[in-house]
């Protein structure tokens, strides 16, 4: 067994890394950003703690659309990540287990084996979908689990994908393109026209969104709340925002705070729940799909008629977006009241959603598995890309 | 002639007006819409704030490079190596993709498919839910306060 797998979840806003033997993993921004006031140099990853005024960030992301097309930037960015600044490790000995999205594209997995295997001389690796991970951990931690049905709600998009027996079901896959940037970038947009302008503030804005907005459990009751006057409305917040001289980062103050206060504030309202309602309907903003319970629905649906109960029993919610408040019990009574009334309904949310897939991967690589599916540097001179893809996409891995 | 001004001046003066307004066609309409949604998809929202300065190429990183890990002696390919080693867009990725999917779900036809039910409908100004359709754009609106602010600010002022 072995406790130096290097497992690297390369997600489209932060990856997660470390070593198997370590507690946790770190979660480094997968960007480079440059700040208004620092002109001598761009911020690599999570250098931004060492940026003093983080106003009108701009950023550089390797992803677009959630696929990985600025290799300049990744290069860059996973550079820093592998340098004794960040998470060092020694791929002379250690095997490395790295994530991709679901329907990656070829060009992109060549890529990625080229870089680690030449580039950074890896000696074995192993490319998996982020979710595989997650269901392997979830059914480590559920022994005897047959069928999981995962959704993770990433930053770029959302997938709702049918594990059976521990291998995923590719044809039944289903996407909602709603994902955390959308979210942010909505919310940035709404309080720019509605009190002030904050649409170069996307850094700041963010943090306003996972500080403050949360998932409604009911919404057309929240929406009655939000029209009352304040003490009657509980869910009317002001946000202090930050001005990088006294305070750094914004923070929530109540409404009949006495003591004095010089921050901008925003008022948040109706905007702290109706912002991740675009998951539930991204037909609020004209996205032609249906929401994530729904789509639950329809593809529980469309898969074979015996694994059904099974599914709708190990509902698994991974991702940034399942951190907000409320969504597993918003996605249990939304499943629940579309389910079939004989079926058992659960839903899990991981108390971190965002480091459960990298957790998963280091159980992984304790798993005898690991080594039959990993492919050797040796394997990889002699055979090519051919190896790789016979290996990773077409023997359909089981991660039971 | 008499009669004939008396029946122009008896006619409603909403009817008047509303021939001269410009009503937004079905087309601009969704490109509208169309360039809301791209609008959701930016990285930034402003310009490169040091676009026309040459970043940090001389400036000394004081940072060990991979180059110093272990015994290797094999130099590290640049950044720049990679961008132009592998650039394909992601429109040319999903075109190739498509050729290649022969059956099977791929990239595109594994976008989910529209809601059954139908659309709810918020004030572009307030959010609130609304009842009311502004009729030279087909903005949503909850009120006449919110509906004011929007000719203010909004309605028709984007050509698109």
């Amino acid at each position: 067994m072995i406790d130096n797998a290097y497992i690297l979840d390369n997600g489209a806003y932060s990856a997660k890394v470390g070593l198997s033997c370590h507690e946790e993993p770190k979660i480094i921004p997968n960007c480079i950003m440059k700040a208004k006031s620092e002109r001598q140099r761009p911020f690599i990853g999570n250098q931004i703690e060492d940026c003093r005024d983080a106003s009108g960030l701009f950023y550089i992301l390797p992803f677009t659309k959630g696929y990985l097309v600025n290799w300049d930037v990744q290069k860059t960015v996973w550079d820093y990540i592998l340098s004794n600044d960040c998470c060092p490790s020694n791929f002379s000995e250690s095997p490395v287990i790295i994530t991709e999205p679901y329907f990656n594209f070829n060009p992109i997995k060549e890529a990625m084996s080229e870089i680690f295997f030449e580039e950074y001389e890896c000696q074995s690796f192993l490319r998996v979908n982020a979710g595989d991970l997650s269901v392997y951990h979830y059914n480590h931690d559920n022994p005897g689990t047959l069928c999981v049905l995962l959704v993770e709600t990433g930053y770029s998009f959302t997938h709702i994908v049918p594990y059976i027996q521990g291998k995923k079901i590719r044809n039944k896959i289903r996407r909602i393109d709603v994902g955390g940037k959308i979210l942010t970038n909505h919310i940035k947009e709404i309080i720019s026209y509605r009190q002030l302008h904050v649409m170069d503030e996307t850094y700041v804005m963010n943090q306003v969104k996972e500080d403050c907005c949360f998932v409604s459990e009911d919404f057309s009751r929240d929406v009655e709340i939000a029209r009352k006057k304040y003490p009657e409305n509980t869910i009317v917040r002001d946000y202090a925002l930050p001005d990088y001289t006294t305070i750094r980062r914004g923070y929530i103050r109540p409404l009949d705070s006495k003591e004095e206060c010089n921050q901008q504030t925003i008022r948040l309202n109706i905007e702290r729940f109706s912002v991740p309602e675009v998951l539930f309907h991204p037909s609020d903003l004209g996205i032609n799909q249906m929401g994530i319970p729904e789509a639950i629905v329809r593809v529980i649906k469309s898969c074979p008629e015996e694994t059904q109960p099974h599914l709708f029993n190990n509902i698994l919610i991974t991702g940034g977006c399942a951190a907000f408040p409320g969504f597993k019990t918003r996605v249990y009574n939304d499943v629940r009241s579309m389910a079939p009334y004989n079926c058992k309904v659960r839903v899990t949310v991981p108390d971190n959603p965002v480091t459960y897939a990298w957790h998963g991967g280091v159980l992984f690589s304790k798993d005898p598995k690991f080594y039959n599916y990993a492919v050797t540097k040796e394997e990889y001179e002699k055979e090519g890309h051919a190896v790789i893809f016979e290996r990773f996409d077409e023997a359909n891995l089981n991660f039971a | 002639m008499a009669a004939k001004a008396s029946a122009v001046e008896r006619q409603s003066g909403r009817i008047k007006d509303s021939n001269q307004k410009r009503i937004l066609d079905e087309a601009s309409r969704n490109r509208r819409a169309r360039k809301a949604l791209e609008a959701l998809e930016q990285d930034n929202f402003h310009d490169d704030p040091h676009a026309d300065l040459v970043m940090s190429k001389k400036i000394p990183k004081f940072q060990e490079t991979i180059e110093s890990r272990g015994s290797r002696k094999k130099k590290p390919k640049s950044a720049e190596y990679y961008k132009q080693r592998f650039r394909k867009s992601l429109a040319q990725m999903v075109e190739e993709d498509k050729n290649y999917m022969t059956g099977g779900t791929s990239y595109i036809t594994a976008a989910v498919e529209a809601s059954r039910y139908p659309d709810r409908h918020f004030c572009a100004v307030c959010g609130f839910p609304s009842n009311y359709t502004c009729v030279p754009c087909g903005a949503r609106y909850c009120s006449v306060r919110c509906l004011g602010t929007h000719q203010d600010t909004r309605c028709l002022k984007w050509t698109a």
